[in-house]
Order: structure tokens, then sequence, then C-alpha cells
């Protein structure tokens, strides 16, 4: 019985034992191989020398056991070890993964052909597909470590996460773009760039067969793919456009031609943080365009809509002006945008070098003078090379005004236009905008020639440019410089006015000159004096005013102050007559009455003598005969 | 020849006199009429030689010839006061009735309706007209012009009212004497047939006996008549 019992226990327990075995057969076989590497191999410290070097040949058990080769024993890949040999592998046998995964064969035609699996995939580690696609561009830059390529990191590319595998395709069928792919396969993504960049002048050129032509990358970057305007002229356009070389000659399209724009104001402002114009503002930036084709946007036809994009103003302003006027009735020499500003060397007044405004003079005389533009209308242009503004400029003060500071730098309207900064009535404003003749301004203003100009609208009365003159402006320096002097000048201006038998008819204007230049102060501007009276001091310069109004200088209650001036006796005099006598017979009775006696005595006396003298003369000769 | 017999007319004195008050006359009528009449070619002339300022130095010399001119004036009234020939002067030069019949027969002489000329003395109603018209001028012109070249201090007094008309009195005084100097005074001493081309006792002082016997055969007379009893 025990015998029995004894045998049918050992059965029992060989059977557990069998059917354990055959349970757990594979898993306790691997188990024991596996761990008995991983006895060794899970030593993080455990190496070997291969030829001369130190490879560290720790396997991370937790990893492995994670891994996608996990259900695999270490000798199903590691073939021929022996684990009683050191090392294990004296044959240097290679691991063949191929002779599980046929399809990774597209690799020898790849570029990673020469490499081995273990480049990229971590076989203890080897992670499913997906995963490793997740990570493919970290696993790239294992090895891509120089420069152009790390500076992925930075791109916006790396930023929106594309991928190395977005251009150069995933994994086995990595490859090499070259440069006649590079549109094709930026243009996957960069659809509409693509087309434009398919239009534009690069890529014409580059159909003609032209190796220097740039394409996406030249200008963007390969990896570092760059977005700023900036960065790309100064690295992409210029780089090549900036090339004597490439771009030889001083023509337009010359490298010489683009590099005027490195002294221009687009270079070299900022405006509210903001950079200035670059090389796509103007010319586009996939579509870079040809200058001769009539639909681009350098062209004449275009060139207000390409400047108006930033200088909408000004544009408008040059719409209105002559010159646009000009050019919208189809005239081929009114001037654009680039015509005065430059094309490169974009200029601007803000920077008084290049574009000064003593070279402005130049440039708006180079069509305006000889009556070119205007027949008849240009002879006195010149004169503004005379005037005072020209010579202060010379002199160095920058304040002083050139064509445009009158003229409007863009509005440019015709004096006849009433909004014009010429038109009459506003030429006050203009001579007296702020940084300008501001007091001058002032005094005019209420003076009796502003208020005849303006609410009488009696063109007749004179603004700043009647008397100082329009282009050849003068100050009171140097007014009557020709005549001897500054009084004199004086005179004759007012004159103009004041002793015009026409004017002085048609406004009912005192006809005081006559009456003025027979008085002494008359005689002596006359005579040459610097010293005498002229109508300005009496009655002021700008703030010329009718005696009625209180403000005036030859008010009743202000004369004394203004004839003591000059003779102090009269400071607290009411002075009692008229100054310019017109009717004596009323203004000055006596006066009249003792010229009246002395006509007739002068008439009288010298008369009676001339006869007497005759008489003598006649009788006393024929004595004088008779007694010979 | 009679005519080399010399009669004393001007004293070295007088003719210094004389010519104080012609050179200053020249000069207030030239610098005066220059401020007149600035466009003239003969002030531009001058203006161009002098320069630059020359019409400050019109004034001055102006002033400076009137104030010669006072003084030479103020001179002439001691002269004719304390001394003997100068009282003698002036009462020669005195109107008297004789003048207008002197007048009346000149102007029968001259428009032919008699034959004799007047039996003038030693100053004619011509002469005598002249010299008073001097005095008289001397002083308007002197008084007018006073006003106008202190005009500060006047200005307050006589006010603009007063300045024009000192101004306009000043002016045909000017006219009137100028005129009066050229057609009367000049007719007399150069083209006067009976002493052209020039009487020239205004620097040689002595008249001829011939331009006696013309012009002042009365004084003529007394002068023989002295000398006849002077001779008994």
């Amino acid at each position: 019985m025990l015998k029995s019992k004894i045998a049918a226990l050992i059965l029992l327990f060989v059977f557990v034992l069998v059917t354990g075995v055959v349970v757990f057969k594979f898993n306790l076989i691997r188990a024991r191989g596996s761990d008995e590497c991983f006895a060794c191999h899970e030593d993080k410290t455990l190496a070997m020398d291969v030829n001369g070097k130190k490879k560290s040949i720790f396997v991370d058990p937790v990893l492995f056991k994670n891994s996608t080769h996990s259900a695999f024993d270490c000798k199903d890949c590691h073939e021929g070890y022996n684990p009683d040999e050191f090392p294990h592998n004296p044959k240097k046998v290679k691991i063949n993964c191929r002779g599980c995964h046929e399809k990774a064969k597209s690799l020898e035609n790849g570029v990673h052909k020469n490499n081995d699996c273990a480049d990229c995939h971590n076989p203890h580690n080897q992670k499913p597909a997906k995963e490793m696609k997740a990570n493919q561009t970290a696993t790239c830059l294992k090895c891509h470590t120089n420069r152009n390529v790390t500076d992925y990191n930075t791109s916006i590319h790396a930023k929106k996460n594309v991928g190395c595998d977005g251009c150069h395709k995933s994994g086995h069928d990595a490859k090499k773009i070259t440069k006649g792919e590079v549109v094709q396969v930026c243009g996957n993504c960069h659809g509409s760039h693509q087309k434009d960049f398919n239009n534009s002048i690069h890529q014409t050129v580059m159909k003609g067969g032209n190796k220097n032509t740039p394409t996406c990358i030249d200008c963007h970057g390969s990896h570092k793919i760059v977005g700023n305007k900036m960065s790309i002229e100064s690295i992409a356009c210029l780089k090549c456009h900036l090339d004597e070389k490439l771009f030889p000659g001083d023509q337009k399209g010359s490298a010489k031609f683009v590099a005027k724009y490195k002294t221009s104001i687009h270079s070299s402002i900022q405006i509210d943080g903001k950079q200035a114009a670059g090389c796509v503002d103007c010319h586009g930036n996939h579509m870079i365009e040809s200058t001769n084709d009539p639909t681009k946007s350098t062209v004449r036809a275009r060139m207000m809509e390409t400047c108006g994009k930033c200088h909408t103003k000004e544009i408008d302003h040059y719409y209105k002006s002559s010159h646009g006027q000009a050019y919208k009735n189809g005239d081929n020499n009114a001037p654009t945008c680039f015509q005065c500003h430059g094309e490169h060397g974009i200029n601007s007044v803000l920077r008084s070098d290049d574009f000064s405004k003593i070279n402005q003079t130049e440039m708006c005389l180079s069509c305006h003078q000889d009556n070119r533009v205007n027949k008849n209308k240009e002879t006195h242009l010149n004169d503004y090379k005379k005037s005072f503004h020209y010579i202060a400029l010379q002199n160095g003060n920058t304040k002083a005004a050139t064509c445009s500071n009158c003229h409007g730098p863009h509005e440019m309207k015709p004096a006849s236009d009433p909004e014009s900064q010429i038109y009459k009535k506003n030429v006050d404003g203009t001579c007296g905008q702020i940084g300008c003749h501001e007091q001058e301004k002032k005094d005019y203003s209420g003076s009796i020639h502003h208020t005849t100009l303006m609410s009488k609208e009696n063109s007749d009365s004179p603004t700043c440019n009647s008397c100082h003159g329009a282009h050849q402006v003068v100050n009171t320096d140097s007014l009557g410089k020709d005549q001897g002097s500054k009084q004199k000048g004086i005179v004759k201006l007012c004159s103009n006015c004041h002793a015009s038998v026409e004017l002085v008819r048609n406004n009912n204007l005192p006809n005081v000159a006559s009456n003025y230049n027979e008085s002494f102060h008359g005689l002596a501007v006359r005579g040459g004096s610097n010293k005498a009276a002229s109508c300005g001091s009496c009655h002021g310069n700008h703030n010329i005013r009718p005696s009625t109004d209180s403000l005036s200088t030859i008010n009743k209650k202000n004369l004394g102050q203004t004839c003591g001036k000059c003779h102090p006796g009269a400071d607290n005099v009411f002075l009692n007559t008229k100054m310019h006598i017109l009717k004596a017979e009323t203004d000055n009775p006596m006066l009249f009455w003792i010229t009246r006696f002395y006509i007739l005595m002068i008439i009288g006396v010298i008369g009676g003598m001339v006869l007497h003298n005759i008489l003598d003369y006649r009788r006393k000769l024929k004595e004088k005969k008779a007694g010979q | 020849m009679a005519s080399e017999e010399k009669y004393l007319r001007m004293t070295l004195n007088e003719r210094i006199q004389h010519f104080l008050l012609l050179s200053t006359f020249m000069t207030l009528v030239f610098t005066g009429f220059a401020l007149k009449y600035p466009e003239a070619f003969w002030v531009k002339w001058t203006m161009f030689f002098i320069g630059k300022n020359a019409f400050e130095l019109r004034g001055v010399v102006h002033r400076v010839a009137a104030v010669l001119m006072t003084g030479a004036s103020v001179y002439h009234l001691f002269y004719i006061i304390f001394t003997r020939r100068g009282r003698k002067l002036v009462a020669d030069l005195w109107f008297y009735k004789k003048d207008l019949t002197d007048l009346f027969q000149s102007i029968g002489y001259i428009t032919g309706k008699k034959d004799e000329r007047p039996k003038l003395g030693r100053f004619s109603y011509i002469e005598k007209a002249e010299y008073w018209a001097v005095v008289w001028g001397t002083f308007v012109m002197g008084a007018t012009g006073s006003l106008l070249w202190f005009q500060n201090y006047f200005l307050p007094i006589i006010n603009v009212y007063g300045m024009d008309i000192a101004t306009a009195v000043h002016w045909y005084e000017a006219i009137l004497a100028s005129l009066a100097i050229l057609v009367w005074h000049f007719y007399f001493i150069f083209m006067n047939p009976d002493v052209a081309p020039m009487n020239k006792a205004w620097f040689t002082g002595y008249l001829t006996r011939h331009q006696m016997e013309n012009e002042h055969p009365l004084e003529l007379e007394e002068i023989e008549a002295r000398q006849h009893k002077e001779k008994l």
C-alpha cells in the first residue's frame, strides 16, 4: 500500500512536473537563457575592449522587456555565441536583422545603405514603428550633427513639428533632395508660394539653364528655415545681387545698381520699431519680378501702388498733385516716385546727406528750368538760387526752405488750385508754417493786406510772395541792394501797387506815393539816405494797418511813438496834421495859401525881371551899335 | 584913355564879404537842389564821384554853408552899424523917390519910348532891390532852415502843420532867390552889354570910367565934383 501510495505520489509529481515543463517549457528555457546573459549584462559598468576602445556591453533588462524584441532570446539574434568563451563571439559574426526584417531591403539603394540598422534602431530597446516615426527627427540628429542641420532646431519647421521626414521622407526611404527637386518638395506644403515662384524671374532664369538661380533654400536656408524679411535680404538677395561677378557693369540690374540700396533710407531707418522696406516689399517675395514686364510691381505703371503699400498718404497727395495729374493724363515725362527718390538708393529729406534740401533744388531744376515743363513760366525758377533761402541753405542752415517746403513734397499743386499751398490765400500759411516764419505770419494776419485778401476776396492785395518774391525770396537786408539802400527798395516795392495808376484807381487807394516822394523822407531816400523813413518805418512791414485801427502804428494814439523812433522830440506830441497831404486846401490851409502866394510871386517877380532884362539887352545893344 | 582910370567900387573887406556870400550861396543852392532833385544827372554824377555817404555829406555841407552865410550876415550887420563906410552903404542903398522915377525912366528907355537912360547914382534901383531881397531872403531862409534843422526841438512847438509850411517856404524862397540871382544879378554882371563879358569889380574892387559913365553917371559926377573941390 505504502509502496503504491509512494508510486502514486511520484507519478503525480512527475505529471505535475511534466505538465509544468510542457506549459512553461519555452519560457523556462528563454528565461533561463536570458537570465543567464543578464546575470552579467545588467551590470552597467560592464564593458569590453574593441580595437583598444572600451565599449559598453550593458543591456538594460527593463527596457529590453518592454521592447518589441522582448519575446526573443538573446541567442536569437546573437547567433553562434558561446557563453563560456570571452568574448562570446570570437568570429565577429554580424547580426543579421534582415533575417526577419525583409522589408528593410529598400535601404540597399537609399542614402543609409552603408549604415547599420543599429545606427538608428536600438535592438535592445526596439520601439513600434509609430513610436519610431514620432521620434525620427531626434534619431536623425544623433548622427547629423553638422551645424547646417542642427540649425533645424531653431527653425520654424521645428516649432511647427515638421520633422526631417517632412522633406526627406521617412525611415528607410530617406533621401537627398536635389536642387531640381527643392521647389517641388517645399511646394508640397507651400503650394501657393510654389506657384508664385514658378512665375518669377528666378524660375524663368533657372529654366534658361542658369545654375546660380536661387530656389527656396537659397533664400530661406535649407534647414534653418527663416521667414524674417531682413535676414532673407541680408543673407539671400544681397548675397547674390551684390556680387559683381554675377551682376557686372553699372546698368540697371547690376550689382552696383542694387548696392545703392545699402545707402538708402529703407535700409537704415526704423520707424516705430518696424523695419523699413526691404527687397521683397517692392519686388515681391516669391514672385520676384522683372522690371521689363509691364504687369510687374516695379514698373512705372505700378510704382505708386507698390510704394503706396506703405506710403499711403504720400501717394494720395501725389495723385492730386500736378505731377500725379500729368501722369494720369498720360504724360510720359511726369515723374513718379523713383524719378525723385531714386530706385534702390531711395532717399528722403529726413536724411541730410544724399537727398539734402540743397540737392533737392538740383533735382527739381533738372526738369523745371528753361521752360521745359511749363512754357514761359520757368525763367524765374533759377532765381531760387539767388534767394535768401538758398543762400541760407548753402551756409548750412538746414531749416531754410527748398522747393518741397513751399510746394509740398508730394502735394505740388499749381497756384491756381485753391487747395494748393501756393494758392494766394494759402501762401501766408505756407511761409508761416511751424518752424519757419511764424512771427511774420502772425504780424501779417490782421493787416489790411491780409483782411483785404481774405475777407474782401481782393486778389490785388499782397501776400508774402507779392513783396518778397516767389522764388528769388529776398529778406529786408537784400531788399534794395541793387538800388543803393534798403529804404529805396521798400519804397519801390510799395510803389509797385501804391503808385500804380491802375491799382490805385481800381482799389480806391490813397494816392500817397507822389506826396511821399516829395516829402523830406522821400527826397532823402531818393537821394540815397539809409536813415530816412521809408514806408515801412512808419507803417510797419507785415503788420500794416489803417490809421483807424487802434493797433496801427499810424493810429493817432501811436503816431507819436512811431515818429519818436527817429524824432525824439515827437514822443509825446499829439501830431495834428495828416502826414500825406493830398489836399492842402483842407489839410493845411495856411500851407495852401503860402504856396499860392509864392508861386504867384515867383511868376510875377522873375517874369518881370526876365522881361526887363530882355528889353534892356535889346536897347543897350542897339545903343552900342549906334555908338560905334 | 579915360577908361584906364579906376573907381573904387568894393573895398577888400566888402569883397571878402561878397565872396563869402557868393560861395555859401552857391553851395546852398547846389546842395539844396541836390536834395530836391535826387535823380538829376548832376546830382547823380556828384554822388557817384563822392561815393557812399554823399547824401549825408550833402546835408552837412548845406548846414556848414548856412552857418557860414549866417556868420557873414552877422558880420555885415556889425559892418553897417559900426563902420562909417558901412553906414554910408546902407544910406546909399536906402530907397528914395528918385528910385521910382529912375524905374519909370528906365522902363521908358528900354521900351524905346525915351531916348535917355535914367541918370543912376552909386546904387541903381536894380541893385537896391537886390540888396534888400538878399536881406529878406537870408532872414527867411535862415529862419525856416533852422526850424527844419532843429526839427526835433521845434516839432512839439509848431507841429507837423508848421513843419510843412516851413518846408514849403524854404523851398519856394530858394527858387525865388536862385532865379533872382540867375536872372537879375547874373544878367547885370555878365550879360549886360555895358560890362560884358563880366563886371570884374567883385574881385578887382574897381570899375572903369566907361562902366561908371554907363552905370553910375551920377556917382561919377559926384566923384569928379569932389575931386575938383579937392584940387581947388
